[in-house]
């Protein structure tokens, strides 16, 4: 509260100072004190209202990237103070009104946008380019949990979703209700079981009345329960599960575009990983890495195989100690800060090569010091500053230029601005905030 | 006479000279068009960071490579033809300051300020000189010459509003660029690679749009009589068909950044102009943008004239601004009603485009913002109709109807909450555990489609029928059917009620495929009420006795709060929607083809984005109140034409009651 007045009374001092003196001069230039009483208490109103607006403005300007959900309240200060004015404003009465009826709307807009559960999409993933024919069998399955939702064990949390956006359409939990695609629990043993099903024409893919007979003329029919699934990823109208087709045609025709097809575009390294992860998880036996991609290489003709990323990326990408998506304690890991620093609540966190960060009670106190030359006002701006740019401001005793300077570059927007959240948290001598 | 013959000669040169803008840019563009794959070509794409082609090829024949013309081909991501490769590929960008140079600031912000800050008044510049025209050809076919005064300076006011907001609207189009060109100049140098001849047809669209406007508005008291005011109405539709071109060019952008076509994999362009034009989305988008301008433009003079309302100090000026209010309330509402079916095609499209992109937008990331947006689409329709109820008090004889309002609400805010509940939720695993299943234990019952349809239907259902008693309010038919046609009419929305109700129960009893099929009966069923009984009240109500006139001005002051409630979430709306459709690309500047690898490439948390929105919302409403008040400076004549005497009954037009 005090930053929030703080901030409010830096941003609005001229406008006080300037309705201040308005006071002071109508109290010598009016005669009539009824008049003078009038224009004082309206100036008094002013400054009521412009009080309510710059702590308004503050609040934006502090929590604007931050995790707060209470930046509406600054708009119903806003409706307020509005509505305040357009009572003794007579003048600017409607233009005060209308003004205050939109930020009313707007805040209750706003309000219900932050009441809603958060979601976030996450950073994209990066591009690196892997080697999966030397993977083990487990390695390759979590390069597969990976494509498909994204992380590792991530595949028992609801909405993930990787590179491969199966779990968009299919459910992959016993039980689970999916009804945009069949549920791929079993899938290695009924994959054989399919092979039987009289719609699927064993052997006879001229007999098939799907929109598409074969992956690609002379591809023939899968033969093994490990070359259907490679079909089905392939081809995926060449067989249509029951209930599953797109509307009207009867199932005849998938919804599912070929997953070596842009836009998801799977090597056939990727899709070997995918399909040992569908095994592993069960913890069925997986087929060898070349099974499987012999297996896609039966439905996948040379020309259509997409190639391994051989482009290194651009000068720079890739080479992000963090890229925010991570856990904070990882974060303050990845980026080495637990080396040299002592950070209250991060595990590890011990260093005395630098300050210990609570940077709460620490900043305020370093903005104030003569010997500060930065430009930070706030606490979370003089993080920012801290990381970006360590030597704007060397904390005594510590020695300047030990700290990298790089942090700006090796650590994406969304990191920076987790750390900054936790450690503009942390005060001297109190618990630390849950990670 | 000599006088007219001047004025009508100035105005043949002014039109000639209008004719000659818009000629313009086709006559320059003749060469470029028919060169159009040398041209694509021949410059590269400064943003790809190599040489361009022709620079390079010479260095590679003196260093002794391959001497002979080599012409590589493509295929098309969309449209699978082969072209000739005539463009660079897209850049591979990455996370510095070469492709992304910043401020101590998230530059995709800056961009999104920027960004819709151009599209609200160019959203509104363009919806305006719509209205004018059909207000200004309503003013000079009315027979009542006091109405059609009122609806002349009515369009004139409209068009000087938007003149103020046109040169707005252009400096704001000029910040856009310089965001783009210093912030993201690698992927906005890709972009005018592959647009450069649209970019240039735009600039020079933009000249004749400007010109024509200027012709229009000035020409407004020279040419109000006779041919000459043809003339002058005519010159309002030669200006809607450059904005409406002006419009689907800046359209074909953002839809080639959704739906790519006219590149290959790498993002090089083929020499196809018209395929990176018309891409997948480029038409639904195109119909919906039309449609939401429409509206909000509506919202947006209903709000101005609640603002005039309010701050009237005579009786005269009430009434004029009241009936402008319900005007332009008209409007903004009859827009509204086809858009959600624009919407829907449009969300076909993206499905039959990429399923995945659909269903990120529906049922993955974005799907909340689409609750939200349900939210909306009540709060819009609910509204209206508060409006409609309360401008009945300015009719003798509507009070019969007073009495059923309370029905009403409870009808609307039963289907609003069924229209606004969500079913299957996208959430964290705890929370799974703790509501133990996907659905809610008691909302997830309700919250099925075809329940959902069922509760907007019966919303928009009520909202026809609010609408029909606003329209025979001081009326009473005098047909010799009038009983049966009352008796049929009131069967008729009870058949619907029932069939909107029981298809939605039905639903729950039938797979979700199925189900789905339910929505396609249940719209028929409200767009029946829309047309047929609307129709047949118009019939009914022709040379019906009036019960008392009209009495504009004496509306409730809550009522042009109500319309400020509906320009304000019109605009926040159209801020959402404008989110939604932009971040549905995920970490790609153009789908699939160009890669966002800045530190922004991640979507926002939903409170984010509400505060966002909400910032863009209300600058937009503090410039244009100030927009608003400009124009009050100028003529401080108006409202002569108010000074005509109040008419005593309802104007005639088809927007007016």
């Amino acid at each position: 509260m005090a930053d929030l007045l703080g901030a409010s009374l830096s941003l609005g001092w001229p406008v006080f100072l300037f309705l201040a003196c308005l006071l002071v001069y109508f109290q010598f230039s009016m005669s009539d004190p009824d008049k003078r009483r009038r224009a004082q208490f309206k100036t008094f109103i002013g400054m009521l209202a412009a009080a309510m607006a710059f702590i308004a403005i503050a609040n934006y300007k502090l929590n604007f990237f931050g995790n707060s959900r209470l930046l509406p309240v600054s708009l119903v200060m806003i409706t307020a103070l509005a509505f305040m004015m357009g009572l003794y404003f007579s003048n600017m009465s409607a233009l005060f009104k209308i003004g205050g009826m939109m930020f009313l709307v707007a805040a209750g807009l706003s309000g219900y946008g932050n009441w809603l559960p958060q979601v976030e999409g996450g950073f994209p993933p990066p591009e690196v380019k892997l080697d999966f024919g030397s993977m083990s069998p487990q390695q390759l399955a979590d390069e597969g949990e990976k494509i498909i939702f994204g992380g590792i064990g991530q595949s028992k949390v609801q909405g993930a979703i990787g590179k491969g956006q199966c779990p968009l359409c299919h459910g992959f939990n016993e039980g689970f209700l999916s009804e945009r695609a069949p549920n791929l629990f079993g899938i290695p043993e009924r994959a054989k079981k399919q092979l039987e099903d009289p719609r699927y024409h064993k052997g006879k893919p001229g007999d098939r009345d799907t929109a598409q007979k074969e992956a690609f003329p002379g591809a023939g029919t899968a033969e093994t329960g490990q070359e259907y699934i490679a079909e089905s990823h392939a081809c995926p109208s060449c067989y249509v599960v029951a209930g599953f087709g797109v509307k009207g045609t009867n199932d005849k025709e998938s919804p599912m575009p070929a997953i070596h097809k842009p836009p998801i575009s799977l090597t056939l390294g990727e899709l070997a990983a995918v399909d040992t992860w569908l095994y592993v998880r069960e913890g069925k036996e997986a087929p060898t890495f070349e099974d499987i991609t012999k297996a896609y290489e039966k439905f996948i003709p040379e020309a259509d195989r997409p190639k391994p990323q051989e482009d290194k990326p651009a000068a720079g990408a890739g080479g992000l100690l963090a890229d925010g998506s991570e856990p904070l304690d990882q974060i303050f890991a990845k980026a080495q800060c637990v080396v040299c620093h002592t950070i209250p609540g991060i595990p590890g966190a011990v260093g005395t090569v630098g300050p210990k960060l609570v940077e709460k009670t620490n900043a305020p106190t370093r903005i104030k010091d003569p010997a500060y030359k930065g430009s930070a006002k706030t606490v979370r701006d003089y993080i920012t500053e801290s990381v970006i740019s360590p030597s704007t401001y060397v904390v005594k005793p510590f020695p300047d230029g030990v700290m990298p300077k790089v942090f700006g570059q090796k650590l994406s927007a969304g990191a920076l601005n987790k750390i900054v959240d936790y450690l503009s948290q942390l005060e001297e001598g109190k618990v630390p905030p849950k990670i | 006479m000599g006088g007219l013959t001047r004025k009508k000669l100035w105005s043949i040169v002014a039109l000639g000279a209008m004719i000659g803008l818009l000629l313009l840019p086709t006559i320059m563009l003749l060469p470029t068009i028919m060169s159009l794959p040398a041209l694509a070509g021949g410059g590269g794409a400064p943003a790809a960071g190599g040489p361009p082609p022709d620079v390079a090829k010479p260095a590679d024949a003196a260093a002794g490579k391959d001497a002979g013309p080599k012409v590589e081909k493509g295929r098309d991501v969309y449209y699978k033809t082969e072209g000739i490769v005539t463009g660079a590929p897209a850049p591979k960008t990455a996370d510095n300051s070469q492709f992304y140079p910043r401020y101590n600031f998230e530059s995709r912000v800056l961009l999104w300020f920027a960004n819709q800050q151009h599209l609200y008044y160019g959203s509104f510049v363009l919806a305006v000189p719509i209205f004018c025209m059909i207000i200004e050809f309503m003013g000079i076919v009315s027979k009542d010459r006091a109405m059609a005064k009122k609806y002349d300076q009515l369009a004139y006011d409209f068009i000087k509003i938007s003149l103020t907001a046109y040169s707005l609207t252009a400096i704001l189009g000029g910040i856009l660029i310089f965001t783009f060109l210093t912030l993201y100049p690698a992927f906005f140098g890709y972009l005018s690679s592959i647009f450069r001849p649209v970019m240039h047809v735009y600039a020079l669209m933009f000249v004749a749009e400007s010109g024509t406007i200027y012709i229009y508005y000035y020409g407004w008291d020279k040419m109000k009589e006779g041919l000459l005011k043809w003339i002058h109405v005519s010159m309002s539709v030669v200006l809607n068909v450059i904005g409406t071109v002006l419009m689907m060019l800046a359209n074909s952008w953002i839809g080639f950044m959704m739906s790519p076509a006219g590149v290959d994999e790498q993002g090089r362009y083929l020499g196809n102009i018209w395929h990176v034009i018309h891409t997948a989305l480029w038409n639904p988008l195109n119909v919906h943008r039309i449609l939401g301008n429409m509206a909000f433009g509506g919202g947006v003079v209903a709000a101005y004239a609640a603002y005039r309302f309010l701050a009237s100090k005579t009786d005269e000026e009430r009434a004029h601004y009241d009936w402008m209010g319900y005007i332009a309330m008209a409007i903004g509402v009859a827009f509204l009603i086809p858009l959600p079916f624009a919407g829907y095609w449009l969300m076909r499209e993206v499905y039959a485009y990429r399923q995945q992109m659909g269903i990120t937008l529906m049922g993955g990331l974005l799907a909340w913002l689409f609750i939200i947006q349900a939210t909306m689409i009540g709060i819009l329709f609910l509204s209206s109709n508060y409006y409609l109820w309360q401008a009945l008090g300015r009719m003798r004889g509507a009070e019969k109807y007073q009495r059923y309002i309370k029905y009403m609400v409870f009808v609307l805010v039963v289907g609003f909450l069924i229209f606004i509940t969500p079913h299957t939720i996208v959430m964290t695993p705890a929370e799974l555990k703790a509501m133990g299943g996907q659905q809610h234990p008691v909302l997830g019952n309700y919250g099925v489609m075809s329940a959902k349809n069922g509760g907007i239907n019966v919303i928009i259902t009520t909202t026809v029928l609010t609408f029909i008693w606003y329209m025979r309010g001081n009326k009473l038919s005098t047909v010799s059917w009038a009983k049966f046609g009352n008796i049929f009419m009131g069967v008729f929305f009870a058949c619907a009620y029932v069939n909107i109700i029981w298809l939605a129960i039905y639903g729950y009893y039938i797979p979700a495929n199925v189900r789905v099929g339910l929505s396609v009966p249940q719209v028929a069923t409200t767009l029946s009420c829309l047309f047929f009984m609307t129709a047949l009240n118009g019939v009914m109500m022709r040379g019906a006795k009036q019960m008392g006139p009209i009495e504009w001005g004496k509306i409730s002051v809550r009522s042009q709060y109500a319309l400020i409630m509906l320009a304000t979430a019109f605009t926040w709306m159209m801020g959402l929607m404008g989110y939604i459709r932009s971040s549905v690309r995920l970490f790609w500047h153009v789908n699939e083809i160009m890669r966002d690898n800045s530190p922004w490439a991640y979507t926002h948390t939903t409170g984010f984005a509400a505060n966002m929105i909400s910032f863009n919302v209300l600058f937009f409403w503090v410039t244009i109140l100030f927009v608003f008040w400009l124009g009050t400076l100028g003529v401080k004549k108006a409202p002569v034409e108010a000074k005509v005497p109040i008419p005593g009954r309802a104007p005639e037009p088809a927007v007016g009651h």
